[in-house]
């Protein structure tokens, strides 16, 4: 609240904590609240997809771009898609501009372990010629403002990106040593939605949806990715608090219960393009 | 590979009826928009829609240089970083700044600081990152309007605004603000940026075949369309406080109406009253004058009680 | 001015606007001359008092270091000998332990420390991440800001929280003749402490009314520039505690 730094106020650490022990939040919110989320997709022009996500004060835009490649040698028959997380200094003063920082790395293997895992993609329909030629999407991550929790906006925005995007499709030439396009345009072969739902915890208090002051004083977080079929699709606990295993096991639950919630609320599949 | 559509190439950008591929005449700009204060964790922003580009603006600043020695002693530094997001070209872009995005950020930095009155922030940075999500020709004009929105927004003090585009030349005609496929196509393409207050020159670049006179015609293009922009700006800003101002009018209707009469008409509210906004800002190079025209009674103002220091804050 | 509905608008000015270029006129604060014209420099509101035509910033600035000033800081570096400190300013502000305790309080609490020991008793007292209340003993734009926790209401704060708003804003929260303030404590019931940094401390009874409070801060510092202001926040006070439910 008084500026934004690494080094967090004395006085403002006691009061989250304090506030936090009576169950409620900075912001006003209970313990479980996910703070309000707001979508919108297809706003960037030359991107076969795109999508600008505000959670709170959080916002992300994600764009998903693609490329003809080969499959890799492992899964002849698959399509591949690869993510990426910019942190862009303007989203924040503790943000320095450079080369990738070990937080953008992280977010980007999070959100893709999320969605690789997730029965999201269905990369076979992504292959067009079995070990010869495929679909390389690219999904870029940029984060605009930085007010906590970036994994579950990105989350977000990373699958109103891909079901709302649009890309041509392609055969072989006639000779079959060429891709080119078939005239027509496809959407992403999506099967489920995974979403993404973070927790942070301070001592032993659990809060989800970290907003930026609890971030920058909490001792650790814990991040599930959770499928369409209810099932835990990715797991990521990061920073260094300790967890029990009845602890994290109660917290899947109430992610997956948290997951269908919000499923619900935003109806991503109203963004799947009508071609 | 090269990806299944190749962007479109026109032989003709001018059409048999005199208007240019997306039906505007030679002179006449593309739409455009801005706002002020979009990015909360900055000192100031902007974000700025001409044509196709998207471009956001953040300022922090002035601060203190690190390390020190990149500062300098008699005035402050200006720096600008511009990049451009990998989706916002139809080839996916490689995430890192290419030579053309460090001297873009040069070009912007030499554009911007004669606006500034840098030498009173010594030892100091102000450093302004510029995203562009949509590109669409001429992104170096919209951006350094952008930029100039986004330090007026942080309360930096400055000379003037300035405003941009592109000019060139399609099919032998000079157009203003040159749309992607006129900026690839066309015979020349000059990006080139003025200072609202003065029309002065401060960016100027010069790809392509002119004669001085035809340079000559496009810088004056240039002025018009920047004047059209310039319109769009002082509009905006205009409309973001008018905005509260009318939700406040609204307000003070509501108040009228539940009868809270009583301490409307106590309170004297002339406009000499109201604004008792004391500016903090100081500077021996310019004209000021210690003009003290507010009784901020500080005595009111006066904690009551807190912690000495000599205790511990341990509960 | 133009009037509407008989409600006044103020005149919204941006930097390189000319605002007037009558020869009579003396540029104030927020402008500069230039060839017989008075520009402003900033996006703010223009004011004209007799002869003197000044601007007033809308949007935020960084604070100025100016002596006598009480300001709340964030302690954010240590060394052996001193502190440092983020004082919402484009420098960071220092403060030493010669500076921190009265004469006659040390003498009586040590007992015959030498002046080396005596710091660094000192320096204990304060740590990285504290928030105080100092003032302002020497410095300004240009050199670094000196600070003292010696004098009255000046030290540690150890509980509450602080806002920061934009620093033009301030004088807004305390109002004409500390109107503004009064209301914000009478309906809300708390402590607050308005530095000149645009650092605010504030303290209630419980988080409903802090929360209150704070939503309250930010609504006068979005409001700034219009009209009847401390009426509406009055009202808005009134209404917001009985939709919430509070005394």
């Amino acid at each position: 609240m008084m500026g934004i730094s690494n080094i967090v106020s004395t006085i403002e650490r006691k009061y989250i904590y304090k506030l936090l022990k009576k169950g409620k939040r900075i912001d006003g919110r209970e313990l479980f609240d996910i703070r309000e989320i707001s979508i919108k997709t297809n706003i960037i022009p030359k991107a076969e997809g795109s999508a600008d996500i505000e959670l709170g004060k959080t916002r992300v835009i994600c764009g998903i771009k693609y490329d003809i490649g080969s499959p890799f040698s492992d899964s002849p028959d698959e399509g591949v898609a690869t993510c990426m997380a910019e942190f862009v200094p303007f989203a924040s003063p503790m943000f320095e501009g450079g080369p990738p920082t070990i937080d953008s790395i992280e977010l980007a293997r999070i959100i893709d372990r999320g969605i690789r895992h997730g029965n999201c993609i269905d990369y076979k329909k992504l292959c067009i010629k079995k070990e010869k030629y495929c679909y390389i999407l690219f999904i870029d991550i940029y984060i605009m403002n930085y007010y906590g929790n970036l994994i579950d906006a990105s989350g977000v925005a990373a699958i109103a990106a891909l079901i709302s995007a649009v890309i041509p499709s392609a055969k072989l030439t006639l000779d079959e040593t060429n891709i080119e396009w078939d005239g027509k345009f496809m959407p992403i072969p999506i099967n489920e939605l995974p979403i993404q739902i973070t927790f942070g915890k301070i001592d032993d208090i659990v809060f989800i949806d970290p907003s930026l002051p609890e971030e920058l004083i909490q001792d650790g977080r814990i991040s599930f990715a959770i499928t369409e079929s209810n099932k835990i699709s990715s797991i990521q606990k990061s920073g260094p608090a300790l967890w029990e295993q009845d602890e994290i096991i109660k917290l899947s639950r109430i992610a997956i219960q948290k997951a269908n919630d919000l499923r619900k609320k935003l109806n991503l599949r109203q963004y799947i393009p009508k071609l | 590979m090269p990806i299944l559509l190749p962007e479109k190439k026109h032989e003709k950008l001018i059409l048999e009826n005199g208007k240019r591929l997306d039906g505007r005449d030679l002179d006449e700009i593309r739409p455009f928009k801005c706002e002020i204060g979009v990015l909360s964790n900055t000192d100031g922003s902007a974000y700025v829609e001409h044509g196709g580009n998207k471009i956001f603006a953040g300022v922090y600043g002035p601060r203190e240089v690190h390390p020190k020695h990149l500062g300098l002693p008699d005035r402050g530094v200006l720096k600008v970083y511009y990049r451009m997001a990998t989706f916002s070209v139809h080839e996916r872009a490689s995430p890192a700044p290419n030579r053309r995005a460090l001297e873009i950020s040069k070009i912007i930095e030499d554009a911007i600081t004669p606006t500034l009155f840098l030498e009173l922030y010594p030892d100091s940075a102000i450093e302004v990152y510029v995203m562009v999500i949509a590109a669409s020709g001429g992104t170096r004009c919209a951006s350094t309007t952008a930029v100039s929105l986004a330090l007026a927004d942080a309360g930096i003090p400055m000379k003037t605004l300035v405003a941009g585009l592109a000019a060139g030349k399609a099919n032998g005609k000079i157009i203003l603000d040159c749309s992607d496929e006129e900026d690839k196509a066309g015979e020349a393409d000059i990006p080139c940026v003025i200072q609202m207050k003065d029309e002065k020159i401060c960016l100027l670049q010069f790809d392509g075949d002119m004669t001085p006179e035809e340079l000559d015609t496009a810088i004056s293009l240039v002025k018009k369309g920047a004047k059209q922009i310039f319109q769009k700006m002082t509009e905006a800003i205009h409309q973001k406080f008018e905005n509260i101002q009318k939700e406040t009018e609204l307000e003070i209707e509501k108040m009228i109406q539940q009868q809270d009469i009583d301490s409307i008409n106590n309170i004297e509210s002339t406009i000499e009253n109201e604004t008792e906004m004391k500016n903090e800002y100081d500077n021996i190079d310019i004209n000021k004058k210690d003009f003290d025209f507010n009784n901020i009674d500080n005595k009111k103002n006066k904690l009551e009680e807190f912690d000495e220091e000599e205790e511990d804050f341990e509960q | 001015m133009v009037e509407s509905n008989g409600a006044q608008t103020r005149e919204i000015v941006y930097p390189g606007q000319v605002i007037s270029t009558d020869p009579e006129k003396i540029p104030g604060r927020g402008t500069i001359k230039e060839n017989g014209k008075i520009l402003s420099i900033f996006i703010g509101i223009k004011e004209e008092y007799g002869k003197y035509l000044n601007v007033v910033p809308l949007r935020g600035q960084i604070y100025t270091a100016t002596v006598g000033d009480k300001i709340i800081g964030k302690i954010i570096e240590r060394t052996p000998v001193k502190w440092i400190l983020d004082i919402n300013s484009n420098v960071e502000a220092i403060l030493k332990p010669s500076d921190v305790m009265e004469k006659e309080k040390i003498e009586t609490k040590s007992k015959r420390l030498s002046k080396r020991e005596e710091e660094t008793e000192i320096m204990k007292l304060f740590n990285v991440g504290d928030v105080l209340i100092v003032k302002v003993i020497s410095g300004d734009r240009l050199s670094t800001p000196l600070l003292t926790t010696i004098g009255e209401g000046l030290g540690k704060l150890n509980d509450g929280i602080v806002l920061q708003i934009e620093v033009p804003k301030i004088p807004r929260i305390i109002g004409k003749q500390g109107s503004m303030i009064n209301i914000l404590k009478k309906y809300t019931n708390c402590k607050i402490f308005v530095a000149k940094n645009g650092r605010i401390w504030v303290r209630g009874k419980t988080f409903e009314y802090e929360q209150l409070l704070i939503e309250a801060i930010y609504k006068i510092e979005k409001e700034s520039h219009t009209f009847k202001l401390t009426d509406r926040i009055e009202y808005y006070l009134k209404e917001e505690k009985k939709k919430r439910g509070l005394k």
